[in-house]
């Protein structure tokens, strides 16, 4: 029995021994073979194919050593390894070699410094293709598509223009315009101003407002308001709905029009209907209206006006804007009443929309009060508009300030098949807003794919990336600029800040006004005022006359003159033929200044003609502008010529005796 | 009986850890997620370059972020006097004489070399013997500007 059990132990030795050798030889087999994957690694062929390839080019590039590389960032907490196979970033000798050995264009940031990823999305630390790219499960950044590369400058660049982001600066810009911030809580992005409904019962009729909340575009093709894709029944109620507000905010009066419009005989009609239409070019009102497209783009089509709003209304509106729309860039015009009823009297009979459906028959719903209010919340209409009495629906529509990380779990594609990416989702549901559901609320905008594109650029910025603060490059500081007295008063009543700036202040449709007085001579602003010719004959913003009084310039001239002048930009310029004459040769023969200016009626017209220009400017203004005009005037496109303290001189003593 | 029972179980566990370590180490060395195709995502990813067309309604070659980067200043500075085609047409073309230079002209582009296009831009018409009225750009551009406008400039050769 024990001799039994010692043989059966016998047995079971030797046979462990055996399992135990060929155990140890397998483990040995493993341990020799493991290291060899290594040399299969998918990196390896194409270090192996990079050194190849420069062999055979006819500069001389430096080989690659076999290994892994890689850029650690380590304020932005990254390790990219992207550079164990794009082997020739840095070689200018490769700008033009195939993927992935070409080199990096030349940007403003050092790969060292910034690493890839930062920029790129993907993956930094794997070392296979597929991984890098980051289009593998759980992976929520993959790599940008070329077409939204700028949104990662975003990421760090909130300044109000970003240099060499041309793509984000528009996407921002249609942001602003389309008033996303209306309803999207966004950082960065402030409501813009939007017509009030107040009193719209007394102003519009009803047949105008049914097709407008059908498709504004069709009565203004430029318009800001988007295309809520409403049912008939829809549309009808809210017409309803709205136009039961008859009253204006602060209880404004509409007084009805004068009794001699109506009773006016056909000549006194004819007599006031042109003046109205002198009046109406006069005033300029196609360099800010449109008319059927044409003209200016800051304020609405006026080109089917007169099938809109009724004539005491427009009689009224033009006699005070502001007193029915505070904030609005209409300016006052200083018209009597007789020139307001025949620009009233031109306008209703010129600008009618022909082409306008025929009221249908329609009874009003007697629940259509609620059930108006109930489309006014859905659509959130007082996001961007207000009406009195009737509360806001608050930041109804999904916040956006973090958008840019939103994970592809969290987004629902519903019943479409596009490629299931985050700026494929934000580009269709920007050109498309139902594409995903029918039961979105989003309205239509009419983007094309380049600007939703944009769109998408701008808001895939915003992400909940928390990036060291020395990285981050802020907007720079608004100014509050609030002029206050008679001044204050009338850059308000003239709107004057809708197109110039000042002091950091206002919309840049027109001059910087900050440094006019250093700029312009008296006597020409006051003349301006009287008659606004253009100085560039190609623009299509003009100054439009105003008609403002002596006492009123007299206001504003002193103002600029007290406030809107540096006397660091002061500077004597000799007054002899002899400076002129050189500096005569010069504007023509050194620096070609007669390829953008006009003098005697010859030369360029980029700039602004020449020919009274010592009737215009100051000296001082001509002399530090020919000196640095990016200086005075970042955008210009006049070159900074560099010229010596005697050259400049000698121009401006030129330019001062062409009177 | 005990002892052999402590070796079978010791010699148990050595084999477990060898046979998991192949199979971790050969595991290791097969390519990974060749099978988990992630979801939703696909290799023909949108590269569509709509934006080169922001800066000029020409249908263009595909550019390179430098000439697009130069395409950008080219529309604003110079497009006004050698047309947004580089054909020398531009609105203020007209204007002057001798005519902006056309850069779809291939035989006289090829003769430039780069260093003389940026010579040009930085220094204007008369650092070259030319017409002074091509003004120089080299103290309101930096290098890098320079360099992308003389790349961009050479995509119209050819041109219709």
């Amino acid at each position: 029995m024990e001799l039994d059990m010692a043989l059966e132990g016998d047995l079971l030795m030797k046979n462990l021994r055996i399992v135990f050798a060929s155990v140890a030889v397998l483990f040995l087999v493993v341990l020799a073979v493991s290291p060899m994957k290594d040399y299969f690694r998918e990196w390896r062929g194409y270090q192996a194919a990079y050194n190849k390839y420069i062999e055979g080019l006819p500069q001389r590039v430096k080989p690659a050593e076999p290994g892994i590389r890689q850029i650690w960032v380590r304020k932005l907490d990254r390790v990219d390894r992207c550079v164990t196979c794009h082997l020739g970033l840095k070689e200018p000798a490769l700008s033009n070699a195939p993927e992935p050995y070409r080199a990096h264009p030349q940007i403003y940031h050092d790969i060292e410094e910034f690493g890839c990823t930062v920029c790129h999305e993907g993956q930094g630390a794997a070392t296979e293709y597929k991984e890098s790219i980051g289009k593998v499960k759980y992976w929520d950044k993959p790599i940008l598509p070329r077409a939204y590369m700028e949104a990662s400058c975003a990421k760090c660049h909130k300044e109000a223009e970003v240099p060499q982001a041309p793509i984000l600066n528009l996407g921002r810009e249609l942001i602003r315009e389309s008033n996303c911030a209306g309803c999207h809580k966004m950082e960065g992005f402030e409501k813009e101003w939007v017509p009030s409904l107040d009193g719209i019962g007394s102003k519009v009729n009803r047949a105008w407002l049914v097709n407008w909340l059908k498709n504004p575009s069709a009565y203004s093709a430029k318009t800001d308001m988007p295309n809520f894709l409403l049912s008939d029944d829809e549309a009808n109620t809210l017409a309803d709905f709205l136009l039961s507000f008859k009253q204006f905010a602060g209880e404004v009066p509409l007084d009805s029009l004068p009794g001699r419009f109506t009773t006016a005989s056909d000549a006194q009609k004819t007599r006031l209907t042109d003046l109205g239409s002198t009046r109406f070019r006069e005033a300029r009102c196609i360099s800010c209206h449109p008319i059927n497209g044409k003209g200016g783009y800051v304020a609405t089509d006026l080109g089917k006006v007169a099938s809109k709003v009724s004539a005491p209304w427009l009689f009224n509106y033009l006699r005070n804007p502001k007193q029915f729309q505070p904030g609005v860039m209409m300016p006052r015009y200083r018209f009597s009443d007789e020139e307001l009823l025949g620009v009233v009297a031109y306008m209703k009979g010129e600008f009618v929309d022909y082409d306008m459906e025929a009221p249908q028959e329609h009874s009003i719903d007697p629940g259509f009060y609620e059930k108006g209010l109930a489309l006014f919340r859905k659509y959130n209409c007082g996001g961007c508009h207000s009406l009195g009495g009737v509360n806001r629906a608050e930041e109804m529509a999904p916040e956006l300030t973090t958008i840019g990380s939103k994970k592809l779990y969290e987004i629902d594609f519903g019943k479409s098949d596009i490629e299931q990416t985050l700026p494929l989702y934000l580009t269709t549901k920007l050109m498309n807003p139902r594409a995903f559901s029918e039961s979105m609320k989003m309205p239509k905008f009419g983007f094309s794919q380049k600007e939703a594109e944009a769109i998408a650029v701008a808001l895939l910025g915003n992400t909940s990336e928390k990036l060291p603060d020395e990285f981050i490059v802020r907007p720079a500081p608004t100014h509050a600029f609030s002029p206050q007295g008679d001044f204050g008063r009338l850059v308000n009543d003239l709107s004057c800040l809708g197109c110039h700036i000042m002091n950091g202040r206002g919309r840049l449709v027109a001059t910087d006004l900050s440094l006019e007085a250093s700029q312009a001579q008296r006597k020409w602003i006051e003349g301006y005022f009287k008659v606004p010719y253009s100085l560039r004959p190609t623009l299509t913003e003009r100054m439009p006359n105003l008609f403002v009084g002596e006492k009123e310039i007299k206001t504003i001239v002193d103002y600029m003159e007290t406030s809107f002048i540096a006397d660091s930009l002061d500077h004597p310029v000799p007054e002899n033929p002899a400076a002129a004459a050189a500096g005569r040769v010069l504007f023509f023969e050194r620096y070609g200044c007669q390829s953008c200016h006009q003098v005697n009626s010859k030369g360029g017209y980029v700039g602004p003609p020449l020919d009274k220009v010592g009737a215009r400017l100051n000296a001082g203004w001509v002399f530090h502008w020919l000196k640095n005009p990016q200086a005075l005037k970042p955008s210009t496109i006049e070159p900074n010529n560099n010229l010596s303290n005697a050259d400049a001189e000698a121009i401006t003593a030129y330019l001062m005796t062409l009177k | 009986m005990r002892t052999v029972h402590r070796i079978a179980g010791y010699m148990n566990r050595t084999t477990i850890i060898a046979l998991t370590w192949t199979v971790v180490l050969i595991g290791c060395s097969g390519k990974r997620g060749e099978n988990d195709k992630p979801v939703g995502t696909n290799d023909t990813a949108k590269t569509g370059d709509s934006t080169q067309q922001l800066a000029s309604s020409r249908p263009l070659r595909e550019l390179s972020y430098e000439e697009r980067q130069g395409a950008f200043l080219y529309e604003k500075y110079c497009a006004i006097c050698h047309g947004h085609e580089g054909r020398g047409d531009g609105f203020n073309a007209f204007n002057l004489d001798p005519r902006p230079r056309d850069f779809a002209d291939s035989a006289y582009m090829k003769a430039l070399s780069d260093e003389q296009i940026v010579q040009t831009i930085s220094g204007g018409g008369r650092s070259v013997n030319k017409s002074p009225l091509m003004p120089a750009y080299g103290w309101t551009f930096n290098k890098r500007q320079i360099h992308d406008l003389s790349l961009y400039v050479r995509t119209f050769e050819g041109g219709e």
